[in-house]
């Protein structure tokens, strides 16, 4: 095929209608479409991929079964890095970026895998299902653990909320001060249910999936790997790095799942009853709690459900510890639904 | 042992359209078996006694060919459910790996339907157009020797110089729809194939601005199901990202330089 002209016309069969105008972006988005793309590339790799990995690194701390100590450690190692709510408005930004032009993109193709069934084929249907479910996920995640949003009702799943817990508890309760609560409320969230543990594991498995693929396809798009070799040695390296973050996250989910909140110093059995309202189902060890609660001047309020109504607290389920009898841990240990004072 | 006997004849299901933008049904006529038929033979079989199976006497089917051995293109069908040349598509093969001793045959989707399995390939041509995949020379005037090409060039680009704009890749990729911009792996390819050409070169600038307009390169979504159905095996998935590298170099240069 060789056209050897300088300015062919553009011909059209005779009879034929004229060919519709086909513009698949519209206005300013068309003008700077290449460049776009390419940051769309960028967005997904650098900020989100690198927080990601850094964020499974930092959670595999949890399979460490030291009370959380070593994660507690990296955690607070974040909190600490500088202009922090800088670096979360730069993810946002970027994750919003990447998302919004990824889904605009991803309804602009259409799949057919059932027809061409090809490895490849497979991985590009993947790759857009996977974004969507990622998209869900790291919404789901970062609105319940991070803004503790309780969505629905469903999941009231606090989180490292403003420093270590809950508002009020310091000023409730000084004893509980800078409790070391990121381990035990991150296993607390995974235990929390079945479906949570399903939800992270599906959703994890689809981030790191869009992301490592993602890096594949970046490398042909940007043309780093322009040969089918080049292609195959770099796709060995993505699923070497897919396999190396799902043991990340494999070494933070067991930890989350196995973490013993019964070993717990009772500051922080305290601290995480006070936190999660009603948690006392992670304590296997009801007996050992309630001595450890009593040793440092508390108890935990258990409230079954027929006496929900006898209590009063049925509709506010904090403090569900509060102080035995002995004065001077906290004033107003009777005022249950003081938070809003504070 | 007695193997079970051929049988004489066997059922085509074919997707036919009246006219451009007419709605589509489907017709099944019952074809004899010859030796060494391709489906280009079962359509002159069938224009030569167009009665389907249910004894009904119709059109017979148009259908687009040419050369009649996979050079020219024009004969692109989607032949049970993969896209492929009818000329080259031969009937022992296909009933081998066919239910009910039938096979079904279809238009290509993502070109406009002339009539019956026979498309409108312009698209196509017109990107070619759009690319400039062509080299510059008007042939007013003794321009000299040429330049030199390195046998290596040369191997390179003749790969991707057997392109028959059959559409194959096209139909397989999807990203390529019936009613968006995407140049799609043949064009991209063209486009590359004349920006590594000695003389070709000096339209290259223009050709990488198609490249990353709108439907340009960037638009690939590496499902890389061209590579694997074009019948000429072209590289079609390395010279997308060569083409995607000249790209980023140009971009580069161009924030730098302003040009
Ligand atoms: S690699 Fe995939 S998306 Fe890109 S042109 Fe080929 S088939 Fe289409
Ligand atoms: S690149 Fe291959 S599949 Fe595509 S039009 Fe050319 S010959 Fe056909
Ligand atoms: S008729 Fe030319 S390729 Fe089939």
């Amino acid at each position: 095929m060789t056209a050897a002209t300088t300015s062919a016309p553009v011909t059209t069969r005779p009879g034929a209608p004229k060919p519709k105008t086909r513009t698949s972006v519209a206005g300013p988005l068309s003008q700077h479409h290449f460049v776009l793309r390419r940051l769309h590339s960028l967005s997904g790799i650098v900020p989100v991929g690198l927080f990601v990995i850094g964020h499974l690194f930092t959670n595999a701390q949890m399979i460490w079964q030291d009370n959380g100590e070593t994660f507690q450690h990296e955690v607070e190692f974040i909190h600490s890095i500088p202009a922090l709510l800088f670096i979360e408005i730069a993810l946002w930004s970027a994750i919003a970026f990447h998302a919004g032009l990824g889904l605009y993109y991803t309804f602009s193709g259409k799949g057919n895998v059932a027809a061409y069934s090809y490895g490849d084929n497979i991985r590009y249907s993947l790759q857009r299902w996977t974004g969507v479910i990622a998209l869900v996920f790291i919404f789901f995640h970062i609105a319940t653990l991070r803004w503790r949003w309780d969505i629905l009702g469903l999941w009231d799943t606090p989180f490292y909320y403003k420093g270590y817990s809950v508002p009020g508890m310091e000023e409730q309760f000084p004893a509980l001060a800078n409790v070391p609560l990121s381990a035990p409320l991150t296993a607390y969230a995974l235990q929390y249910s079945v479906w949570v543990a399903l939800l992270y594991l599906v959703g994890v498995v689809a981030v790191v999936f869009h992301w490592s693929n993602g890096l594949w396809t970046a490398a042909i798009s940007w043309g780093l790997t322009i040969s089918t070799g080049a292609m195959k040695k770099w796709g060995y390296v993505c699923i070497g790095l897919f396999v190396a973050l799902m043991v990340f996250f494999g070494a933070a989910f067991v930890g989350s799942l196995r973490y013993d909140f019964d070993a717990m110093t009772p500051q922080q059995k305290a601290a995480t009853l006070f936190t999660v309202g009603d948690g006392q189902w992670a304590f296997d060890d009801k007996e050992r709690l309630e001595t450890d609660l009593a040793s440092i001047g508390m108890e935990a309020v258990l409230l079954p459900p027929e006496d929900a109504d006898e209590t009063g607290a049925a509709g506010d389920e904090r403090p569900i510890v509060e102080p035995s009898e002995t004065p001077g841990v906290a004033d107003d240990a009777a005022d249950h639904g003081g938070d809003a004072a504070h | 042992m007695i193997a079970p006997a051929t049988p004489k004849t066997f059922k085509v299901r074919i997707k036919r359209q009246d006219g451009r933008d007419q709605p589509a049904y489907w017709q099944e006529f019952e074809v004899e078996r010859r030796p060494s038929q391709n489906i280009i033979a079962v359509l002159q079989q069938i224009a030569a006694n167009p009665v389907t199976t249910a004894g009904e006497q119709v059109e017979p089917v148009v259908w687009d060919s040419g050369c009649l051995e996979e050079v020219c293109g024009s004969c692109t069908m989607v032949i049970n459910g993969h896209v492929r040349q009818s000329c080259s598509a031969l009937v022992p093969d296909l009933l081998e790996d066919a239910d009910d001793n039938t096979i079904t045959v279809e238009p290509m989707t993502k070109f406009p339907v002339v009539r019956d399995l026979f498309v409108d390939r312009q698209r196509m041509f017109d990107n070619l157009v759009k690319v400039k995949a062509w080299v510059p020379i008007d042939g007013t005037h003794d321009l000299g020797e040429g330049p030199k090409e390195s046998p290596e060039k040369q191997q390179e680009r003749y790969a991707i110089s057997r392109c028959m704009t059959c559409g194959c890749c096209l139909e397989a990729c999807p990203q390529f729809t019936l009613d968006n911009d995407f140049l799609g792996a043949q064009a991209i390819a063209q486009a590359y194939y004349f920006n590594e050409h000695e003389t070709g070169k000096k339209l290259k600038g223009e050709r990488l601005e198609a490249l990353a307009g709108p439907g340009g390169v960037a638009d690939c979504g590496n499902a890389q199901n061209c590579v694997k159905v074009c019948p000429k095996e072209i590289p079609l998935t390395e010279a997308i990202a060569k083409a995607g590298r000249q790209l980023t170099v140009h971009a580069v240069k161009k924030f730098f330089t302003g040009k």
